[in-house]
């Protein structure tokens, strides 16, 4: 199957339930851009994790409200943007959880950062907040570029 | 999320079914504390069931780990799928938790 380059928008408002539907959208589209199989599981929890921390932080809870997921590629790589419009995401005050010490909350966005081979956040916008996820597809990052001859 | 809780051996077998995500989560944090607070604090995570967790769930179990510790017991955890025993993995919490491959096999690290 030849992968498909077009992007696509999931809009879902900020109810928890609302993840469950975000995840089976999210697999067809993975599956649709050609990400290998192994690869979707750890996809869907970053996207996962990036709609939870836009419903618990900057929506506080509040259900109802906007946000967007979508979703596109290329040869070398797969783009997912997660978009909100409430609190804006304020990295100053993100710290990474210490994990030897077995927190009990933290570990969402240390795992998209782990997860993700880039992660930019735009909150240079009126409200809210911009993640863009990158993925490079298996050998076509720029690290694989750099070491071909 | 349906949750299933069984004693067996003095140990209680909490299987969940379903996404354990933010959605779900409270669910699975109340049978735990309520286990716990309850004086049995040997508890075993059946996960075969679950074919996804996010950050809350593993956050849910930590939580419950660390109060079943404090009363001398452990919250185990056996069966998970592949996908999520890797998110575990990510996170370090596969060295930090007792994960058994099979009910039976996290029962007799008890004994």
């Amino acid at each position: 199957m030849t992968p498909k380059a077009a992007g696509s928008t999931f809009s879902m408002t900020s109810e928890a339930e609302n993840l469950v539907r975000l995840r089976k959208w999210l697999r067809d589209e993975l599956a649709g851009h050609g990400v290998p199989k192994q690869e979707q599981p750890n996809i869907l929890l970053a996207v996962g994790e990036l709609c939870a921390n836009s419903i618990q932080h900057a929506y506080e809870g509040k259900g109802g409200q906007p946000i967007q997921v979508s979703v596109r590629s290329s040869a070398d790589s797969l783009v997912i943007e997660v978009e909100d419009f409430g609190k804006p995401f304020d990295a100053e005050l993100y710290e990474s959880p210490d994990l030897d010490s077995l927190p009990d909350s933290g570990y969402g966005l240390y795992l998209v950062k782990n997860i993700a081979d880039s992660l930019s956040i735009d909150v240079a916008r009126e409200r809210g907040t911009r993640w863009t996820m990158v993925k490079y597809r298996q050998g076509r990052g720029p690290a694989a570029k750099r070491a071909q001859p | 999320m349906d949750i299933d809780v069984t004693q067996t051996s003095g140990v209680a077998v909490v299987a969940p079914r379903g996404d354990l995500d933010m959605a779900t989560v409270d669910e699975v944090r109340r049978t735990l504390a309520g286990l716990i607070d309850g004086g049995q604090c040997r508890v075993l995570m059946d996960l075969g069931g679950v074919g996804y967790i996010d950050s809350s769930g593993m956050g849910a179990m930590v939580a419950a780990m660390k109060q079943a510790r404090a009363a001398g017991g452990d919250v185990r955890l056996c069966a998970l799928q592949d996908d999520v025993r890797g998110i575990f993995e990510l996170t370090r919490l596969a060295r930090a938790m007792s994960i058994h491959p099979t009910r039976q096999e996290a029962l007799a690290s008890w004994r």
